[in-house]
């Protein structure tokens, strides 16, 4: 089955700021830095990842809101380049992080949602009012928003807007970036059950990215785990919280506070994340990895399938911690 | 931090408090500045503009046996020439008016002609991202280092004929890059915002995005700069007329007039000073007038119109009034841990009301808040945006900046209630008795300053020793906090540090002075997951090595969970639910602590449960419902509910709850 959306070995560098005087070093950011996953139709992939790890950029790349430095994406089995971005933009749009940003702050609420179909010509003048209501009561607000300008909306309701806006063109992929880490906890819940009543309604195929492990837990059906600009780990949600593979993936679930003490050993990492202009060499996570060996700081692992729909990098996916080895056995 | 921010009043929310764009006519007509300027210069252009029906002679009209006639009320005027005459015996007023005409539109024109090309030329230089950028900027540069008027008098010193249109073209083109400037920085600052990625990627062509998205957020700046060079394209007009290169005499301008009165200046001063009292009126018109609209147009600046009323404890409710208040609410709460078991109390906190007045109404961020804090625990204070959560632990340390103020309430600490000591007291118990963390660590600490001289600093304040005493004591400080090369870390600014590290360095020096309490906001939400821990773990450890009471303020009620001893849960200014952490978290009894728990997604929940998202919104904080303000979104909703604040009822051993499920005889708990 041809795959919705397939990215490959994408890579998005920034060219570090040339400095004022000759001589001032030029380094080069690797934001992403070689990415490849596949998402299927109807199904949500969660992205997930500390601050600075490329997600953002990843998905904004495989956009072409951002152009790539190299790599390629497939859109419904064909490739895009970025003059094709206006096709893309009928069949991918994207939810912000911050409702506060993210909407034109001087155009009403109706303009906002009306304006990509003007764009795409998918209604006339007189039929986009009609169109916008049912945008508007498809993400739980009322007609009379319409009339609002964003500064007098919430900020539940202010993503809401975003939503129905990413929805007017009735895209097939749905890319949330953080939409939600803006929200208040009470709000939070409604917007994410939204978006799952929508993807149920409109067949929609998610990628979302979220730093919260929890929110991308409730959300996606397979999760991406990044680190510095690489997929470290690929897998089945469920599979992934119960049996992390990845010491990385380990140390980021254990670090999660939670309302059980369960007296379960939180990983302590050491050191802090590097510098992503000035990456460690080999594995990008050894110098912080509880497991590392010599050939860590050598050899970069690549992302290969481990066990079936486990795609891990790491030189000891599955002889490495006992924990792990032993919960995959166990199976508990 | 501002203070507006700590009440979890977001700037956005300020100006969407103030009426929207539809009603900007009304806000210019509050100011004075504006109102003054807008009706001085309205009767300038309605003198100009009836100019021919109000002047009593023809401007260029000569009569040469009256030249030189003194103004109506001087010796030897008549009211035949009002203003008098000049040397050729043209009547001043009538020149003055036809005169004003001259200016005005010339000026209107110049001014038109530069804020389109200003405008375009900054809209497109600050969306290029090529070539056409610097180029358009580096010729408005080598264009502003040409002396201006220079270049207008050589252009129009070649013209024999100078009409209005040349006045108009040469004064109005040069000026652009005034524009053009202001534009384009404005551009730079919005079109890296998300919206008009937004607009983007739902495929938004660049020239939609720039005239349709970005060109809203600017246009304001250009009709305040257009205000503004009005008045002095006409001050410009009036100096080249001055120096005669304005319109070709006879025609009458205000500039021209001036010069003449110059050469006659001791004969009849009258002469100079009425063109100069003209130009000097119409420009003090424009000028307030741009003022007074600046403030309404420019969203920046309405901000700052609320800090500049500082408001000064006491809070102007008389002390009786205070105290009456807080006896009365002593006594209808049950809150009295202190004769129970425990470590004994360091702080005491009863009925703390907090306000923060705005123009138009006013924001209750605290209501009646009651909590102790015993020494050497942790009180987790839970709450979303808004809440109150952040301002009631800095009015602890009467840390609420104007207008916010405290109403009502009592803050006892070691016996001392703060809410009443004097600024000084405060500020001897501030950052040594009292220890504060804030959220973001970068912008808490110096920039300029290397690590080891703020500590150094800090400790030489509080301790007679040396520098290098101090230095060895700051290394110890980090030590303590975990991190293991603090030489090298003392010798760092706080940018090249990570956020993690800088947060590690401000606990360290927090607890530099052995405070009795920390007060922690949201200590670890700008940091990543991974660091999170470390760092509370950290925070957890030192506070019990020294019996430090903390005070940790945060949204995540999971990490009040792990890291607190008490749990106080906070909606919309008041206090929900306060006890024990492990008593709240597994038998929450407020239907809202309950919500919170169940409707958030958590990593350890199995998936593909649907969550219990609570619906609806908090409520406006200057509007709060009489009874229970949580009553619209909670699920066991009684009608008593709707009418009657709850007060706290005590539902198992230092757990308390506001709610009307678990008062005994609802018909008791009046407020």
């Amino acid at each position: 089955m041809a795959h919705l959306l397939e990215v490959r070995d994408l890579k998005k560098h920034f060219a570090g700021r040339l400095g004022l005087f000759a001589g001032s070093a030029k380094k080069t950011v690797r934001a992403v830095d070689g990415v490849s996953f596949t998402v299927d139709q109807g199904e949500t992939l969660g992205l997930v990842g500390e601050s600075g790890c490329g997600k953002s950029t990843l998905v904004k790349t495989l956009l072409y809101l951002e152009v790539p430095t190299s790599g390629e994406v497939y859109f419904d089995g064909q490739r895009l380049t970025e003059k094709e971005a206006m096709r893309l933009r009928r069949r991918a749009q994207i939810v912000f992080q911050d409702p506060y940003t993210s909407l034109p702050p001087r155009m009403r609420v109706g303009d906002i949602i009306a304006d990509p179909l003007l764009i795409h010509r998918l209604a006339d003048r007189r039929s986009v009012r009609e169109r916008v209501n049912q945008l508007l009561e498809d993400v739980g607000l009322q007609p009379e928003t319409a009339d609002q300008y964003p500064h007098q909306l919430s900020g539940g309701m202010r993503q809401r807007v975003g939503i129905a806006r990413a929805l007017s063109v009735q895209p097939a992929l749905v890319v949330a970036d953080e939409a939600v880490s803006a929200l208040d906890a009470s709000v939070q819940s409604q917007i994410l059950n939204l978006f799952k009543d929508l993807q149920g309604h409109l067949d929609l195929t998610y990628i979302f990215v979220s730093h919260d492990l929890g929110v991308a837990k409730y959300m996606s059906h397979r999760i991406a785990v990044m680190y510095l600009g690489e997929i470290v780990e690929l897998a089945a949600t469920e599979e992934l919280y119960a049996h992390p593979l990845n010491p990385y993936t380990r140390a980021l679930l254990s670090a999660i506070p939670s309302i059980h003490r369960d007296g379960r050993e939180r990983i302590r990492l050491e050191g802090e994340p590097p510098d992503p202009a000035n990456p460690p060499p080999g594995c990008k996570f050894h110098p912080r990895c509880p497991i590392a060996q010599k050939i860590c700081a050598q050899e970069a692992p690549q992302l290969k399938e481990w066990l079936p729909g486990r795609y891990v990098a790491c030189h000891f996916a599955l002889d490495s911690d006992p924990a792990a080895r032993g919960g995959l056995v166990s199976g508990a | 931090m501002t203070d507006l921010a700590t009440a979890g009043i977001s700037p956005e929310a300020v100006a969407a408090s103030a009426p929207a764009r539809t009603h900007i006519l009304r806000q210019l007509l509050k100011r004075r500045t504006f109102v003054i300027g807008a009706a001085g210069l309205t009767i300038i252009v309605l003198i100009a503009l009836a100019a021919p029906f109000l002047a009593p002679h023809d401007p260029m009209t000569q009569d040469l046996g009256k030249g030189l006639a003194p103004p109506f009320w001087a010796k030897g005027g008549s009211l035949d020439h009002p203003l008098g005459t000049d040397t050729l015996g043209r009547d001043v007023a009538s020149r003055l008016m036809y005169g004003a005409r001259n200016s005005l539109v010339i000026a209107l024109f110049a001014v038109l002609i530069a804020s389109v090309l200003g405008l375009v030329a900054g809209l497109s230089a600050g969306f290029s991202r090529g070539w056409w950028d610097p180029l358009l900027m580096r010729f408005g540069d080598v264009q502003l280092a040409f002396p201006f008027i220079l270049l207008a008098i050589a252009i129009l010193g070649v013209i024999s004929d100078r009409s209005a249109v040349h006045l108009i073209l040469v004064l109005g083109i040069p000026t652009w890059i005034l524009y053009a400037r202001v534009v384009r920085s404005r551009v730079l600052a919005e079109r890296d915002k998300d919206y008009v990625l937004g607009a983007k990627s739902i495929g938004a062509s660049r020239m939609r995005q720039m005239w349709r998205y970005i060109l809203p957020s600017v246009w304001s700046a250009v009709l305040v700069i257009a205000m503004l060079d009005f008045g002095f394209v006409i001050l410009l007009e009036a100096t080249l007329s001055f120096l005669g290169f304005g319109l070709t005499p006879p025609t009458p301008s205000w500039g021209s007039i001036l010069a003449e009165g110059k050469r006659n200046m001791i004969i009849s001063p009258w002469l100079a000073v009425l063109p100069g009292l003209a130009i000097m009126l119409t420009v003090l018109a424009i000028n307030m007038t741009a003022d007074g609209a600046a403030d309404v147009l420019d969203p920046k600046l309405k901000i700052s119109v609320f800090r500049r009323t500082p408001l000064k404890k006491p809070a102007n409710a008389t002390w009786t009034d205070l105290e009456g208040r807080a006896a009365a609410s002593t006594r209808s709460q049950p809150v009295a841990t202190k004769d129970e078991m425990g470590p004994p109390t360091l702080l005491e906190v009863s009925d703390l009301s907090v306000e923060f007045p705005l123009p138009d109404k006013v924001v209750k961020a605290v209501r009646h808040v009651s909590f102790d804090v015993h020494r050497g625990r942790t009180l987790g204070i839970v709450g979303e945006s808004g809440s109150g959560k952040s301002v009631s632990a800095f009015s602890i340390i009467q840390l609420i900046e104007p207008p916010g103020r405290v109403t009502s309430g009592e803050v006892l600490f070691e016996g001392r209630d703060l809410t009443r000591i004097s600024n000084y007291d405060m500020a001897q118990l501030r950052g040594i008795k009292i220890g504060m963390i804030f959220q973001n660590p970068a912008s808490s600490l110096n920039p300029v300053l290397s690590i080891g001289s703020q500590m150094v600093e800090t400790i030489r304040l509080h301790l007679k020793v040396s520098p290098a005493e101090a230095r060895d004591i700051g290394s110890q400080a980090l030590l303590n906090v975990g991190i293991g090369n603090p030489q090298a870390i003392l010798s760092r600014y706080p940018f090249q540090l990570s956020g993690g590290m800088n947060q590690r360095v401000m606990i360290a020096m927090a607890m530099l002075t052995r405070p009795d309490l920390l007060i922690a906001d949201e200590p670890s939400s700008a940091l990543d997951v991974t660091t999170q821990a470390v760092v509370l773990e950290r925070l957890r450890e030192i506070t019990r090595e020294h019996q430090t009471s903390l005070i940790l303020i945060t949204h995540d009620i999971a990490l009040v969970a792990e890291f607190a001893d008490e749990i106080l849960v906070m909606y919309a200014g008041q206090v929900c639910e306060v006890g024990p952490v492990r008593s709240v978290i597994d038998d929450a009894r407020h239907p809202y602590t309950r919500a919170l728990l169940q409707s958030v997604p958590r990593a350890e929940i199995e998936s593909g449960k649907r969550l219990q998202a609570i619906p609806g919104e908090p409520p406006d904080p200057a509007e709060l419902p009489p009874g229970c303000p949580f009553a619209d979104r909670c699920v066991s909703v009684m009608g008593i509910c709707r009418q009657v604040n709850p007060s706290q009822v005590r539902v198992r051993p230092h757990h308390d709850v506001a709610c009307h499920l678990w008062s005994s005889d609802k018909d008791e708990e009046k407020v």
